[in-house]
């Protein structure tokens, strides 16, 4: 089965291949019968990459110990659930996994574009494939996934406990379908300038792929955020972690992109600067690859380290000379004549919402591979830590944070006096009153302050545009109040469904915000009977319990929670020895309200005397933080949904996620 | 330039929540662990830390003798070297670190008013005519696409 495995991927490693070079041959001879044979071999590509990936799995879950991957990252007591995620647990399977998502998106692609986008697809075809090739390579020359032990071994090492989680089996898979879905639209921008067709086609073709990866980078990153403040134990949920730096960067710039295109769609300039940021987006994704992957520097995600990092920074080196190259060659027919008549225009604030993201993705890439420039120039290793990044990145996002709330409502061209006052009036009282209230509640100025400030004007904002339009809808059309608000989002998803994403973005900054600076830490080493203060909380300890099962052993302490002198809820902070690795792990115990997070890790138990040190957190409004991640699924979501147009003709749904053709 | 970017830098700090006394928690927020956690002295919460654990302590060995946050900084990078600060220092190849990103933001931000300046001085002084016929552009474009659509359905 192995063999077959191993064989399944060097065939798809041919058929990549073929795929490029028969697609580049038929677009440049302009021979349709070789784009279609290129289009087929890319199908064969995404057929042996499913057979390979299904002997794989297969292998892991009857616990084929004799491959080293299956004995690396599973055992035989391992839950179904991880023993599956193991599929993306490690170096090899996690490769595999993304060449898998790469062909997948490719085959849907092809099928959208079966009768659309002539000039483009074969380009869009060999771009992809190219990118294949190169993680198909990867897996037959240097890393095999196959790979099989001199002698089987009698029974695995296990998935690492700190990924026997929940999370497991969703934030990388999240991740990676953003991370991957990037190279759509990136395809499809090395398409554009190949085939020297710059105009809007390329970029509605990808509109909602750009989407669909941003959507999944968003929920990558919260996902990862999320495990972290479940897992790690630090009372944190984001720590400017290597790994978490080269997630959070694309999202970045896709987020920008995603805001200067509605420039280039609606006023046709912008088209190098569009262009730029897919490109850089897909850039960075394979940077974030190389960061995970090299070890360069150090993180807590070294899990997936490997001696790959120089073929990812080769490659990364072809893309950006590649697709530098060819932006360099087009921008004569690039440029368009931009004009921006005022400062007080939407376009202008969303080009300063696009310097602000490039700028904060920039400080997060500075500040990541700082360390390494140090070493370079100085021969001094540094540490760039959450001091740094947290210090850079609070300005900006507060810049941020207030172009959310101008962007979406000043007017196109030129704001005049009228419309200024007529968009802004309401908003600012609203902003300046929550200032005033907080200041008066005893919230200190600064950071946290500004951000819930202003997060009150982003608010006001978005609130008074839904308000008007389902009044105007009211008024002219006489609809209901219910029925004027759903037309008027079903009539312009984009829009509306980005109003309700900046309403997530703002939870989201709001509970970082409260998070961060009004948090209350405590330690205490406490006998049976004893309690001890945190925040507003009495915690008494009341006992251990013990539990012991073949994979692994636990221990817990078992507090009560009062508040008030009332019995609030009981919480079981644990430690868990995993037996295979011979590896402790901290479970937390967590009390999550919308107000605040009571949050527990177990120190330390010593046996004799019976003593357990607590750390206790309380984290105001981290809640926050998870629902506007919601939120802003649910807007994405909107933004995304096809029309009514486009769902009774679905070869129409430019770009669509949806492929059903009939 | 240089000068405005290092003011613009030293205002966005000064902002920065600013502490009254130096407590505990900012010198650990100060040193970066050593177990490999890559988390601040503060933030690793590996109670039997090898590393962590005996820097905690030692720190407020060194508050309770009435030390001040630099000398501590000093005595545990004299140990461990400049790595175990959890960011730059403001001195000499560092103070980039922390410069580089507000310049390139201010020099952006610079850049972008020049242009925008630059673009509504061309949209002022064009030609009337001008104006319709990128309005008649994307008036056809408008067109050309509600006419697929129209097709498609």
């Amino acid at each position: 089965m192995a063999a077959l495995g191993r064989l399944a991927i060097c065939l798809a490693l041919l058929f990549a291949a073929y795929a490029t070079g028969v697609s580049i041959l038929g677009a440049i001879r302009r021979r349709r019968h070789l784009v279609r044979s290129g289009t087929h071999a890319a199908y064969a590509v995404f057929a042996l990459v499913v057979v390979a990936v299904a002997i794989l799995l297969h292998a892991l879950v009857e616990h084929d110990f004799s491959l080293e991957y299956v004995a690396a990252y599973s055992s035989s007591t391992l839950p179904l659930r991880y023993t599956v995620a193991a599929l993306w647990g490690g170096q090899k399977g996690s490769l595999l996994f993304w060449v898998f998502m790469l062909t997948l998106f490719t085959t849907i692609v092809q099928l959208q574009n079966r009768e659309r986008n002539r000039e483009l697809m074969p380009w869009v075809t060999a771009t992809l494939m190219t990118i294949a090739a190169f993680f198909l390579g990867l897996l037959t020359f240097v890393t095999d996934p196959f790979e099989r032990l001199p002698i089987p071994a009698r029974e695995g090492a296990d998935l690492n406990p700190l990924l026997q989680n929940y999370w497991m089996t969703i934030h990388p898979p999240s991740l990676y379908t953003g991370y991957v879905s990037a190279s759509v639209p990136f395809a499809f921008a090395i398409a554009a300038l190949a085939a020297g067709r710059l105009g809007d086609q390329w970029i509605r073709s990808v509109r909602r792929w750009a989407l669909f990866s941003w959507f999944f980078l968003t929920l990558g990153n919260l996902f990862g955020a999320r495990w972290a403040y479940e897992v790690l134990g630090w009372g944190g949920y984001w720590a400017w972690d290597p790994v978490e730096n080269a997630a959070f960067m694309p999202w970045l710039v896709s987020t920008a992109y995603l805001h200067s295109v509605m420039i280039q769609e609606k006023k046709d300039m912008l088209r190098v600067w569009n262009m730029v940021l897919v490109l850089l987006t897909f850039s960075l994704t394979i940077f974030g690859t190389f960061l995970t992957r090299s070890g360069v520097i150090s993180s807590v995600h070294s899990f997936t380290q490997s001696g790959l990092g120089p073929f990812f920074i080769g490659f990364l080196l072809v893309v950006l000379v590649v697709s530098g190259g060819l932006v360099v060659y087009r921008l004569p027919e690039l440029r368009t004549p931009a004009t921006v008549e005022s400062f007080l225009s939407r376009e202008a604030a969303f080009l300063f919402n696009n310097l602000i993201l490039v700028g904060i993705a920039f400080a997060v890439f500075w500040g990541t591979v700082f360390p390494v420039v140090s070493e370079w120039v100085r021969g001094v290793k540094i540490t760039v830590g959450p001091p740094f990044f947290n210090r850079v990145n609070a300005p900006l996002g507060v810049a941020l944070l207030f172009l959310a709330g101008v962007g979406p409502v000043i007017a196109w061209r030129r704001a005049s006096p009228p419309n200024l006052w007529r968009a802004f009036a309401g908003p600012v009282a609203a902003g300046v009153v929550a200032a005033a209230a907080l200041a008066v509640a005893g919230v200190p100025l600064g950071y946290a302050h500004s951000t819930f400030a202003l997060g009150v004007f982003v608010l006001g904002t978005i609130v008074q545009e839904f308000w008007r339009g389902m009044r105007a809808r009211q008024a002219m059309l006489h609809e209901s109040p219910g029925r004027a608000l759903s037309r008027l989002v079903g009539k312009n998803r984009r829009r509306y469904g980005g109003y309700i994403i900046h309403v997530g973005v703002v939870a989201v900054f709001v509970g970082v915000a409260a998070s961060s600076v009004f948090r209350v830490e405590v330690q205490q080493t406490l006998a049976p009977g004893q309690e001890a203060a945190a925040g507003k909380f009495t915690l008494r300890y009341e006992r251990v319990t013990k539990q012991d099962d073949p994979h692994m052993s636990r221990l817990a302490a078992v507090v009560s929670v009062w508040r008030d002198g009332k019995a609030v809820t009981t919480l079981t902070p644990e430690k868990r020895f995993y037996k295979k690795p011979q590896q402790p792990t901290t479970e937390v115990a967590m009390r999550a309200t919308l107000t605040e997070d009571l949050y527990l890790v177990l120190g330390s138990y010593d046996e004799q005397s019976g003593l357990v040190t607590i750390l206790a957190y309380v984290n105001p409004l981290v809640s926050w933080i998870w629902i506007g991640g919601v939120i802003m699924a649910l807007g994405t979501t909107v933004a995304m949904w096809p029309t009514a147009a486009e769902r009774r003709a679905p070869a129409y749904a430019l770009g669509g996620v949806r492929v059903t053709a009939d | 330039m240089r000068a405005a970017a290092l003011l613009s830098v030293a205002l966005l700090l000064a902002a920065a929540p600013a502490a009254l006394a130096t407590t505990q928690q900012e010198v650990e927020e100060s040193l970066t662990c050593q177990c490999g956690c890559g988390l601040t002295v503060h933030a690793c919460n590996h109670l039997q830390c090898g590393s962590g654990e005996p820097m905690k302590k030692e720190i407020s060995e060194r508050l309770a003798t009435g030390e001040t946050k630099e000398a501590i900084l000093d005595a545990f990078r004299a140990r461990y070297g400049e790595k175990v600060l959890s960011s730059p220092t403001f001195h000499g190849f560092n103070w980039l670190a922390w410069v580089t990103p507000f310049a390139a933001v201010t020099l952006g931000a610079l850049a972008l008013a020049l242009a925008i300046r630059r673009w509504g001085a061309r949209a002022a002084g064009a030609p009337v005519a001008a104006a319709p016929t990128e309005t008649d552009g994307a008036l056809r474009e408008r067109l050309a696409r509600e006419l697929a659509e129209f097709d498609a359905e």
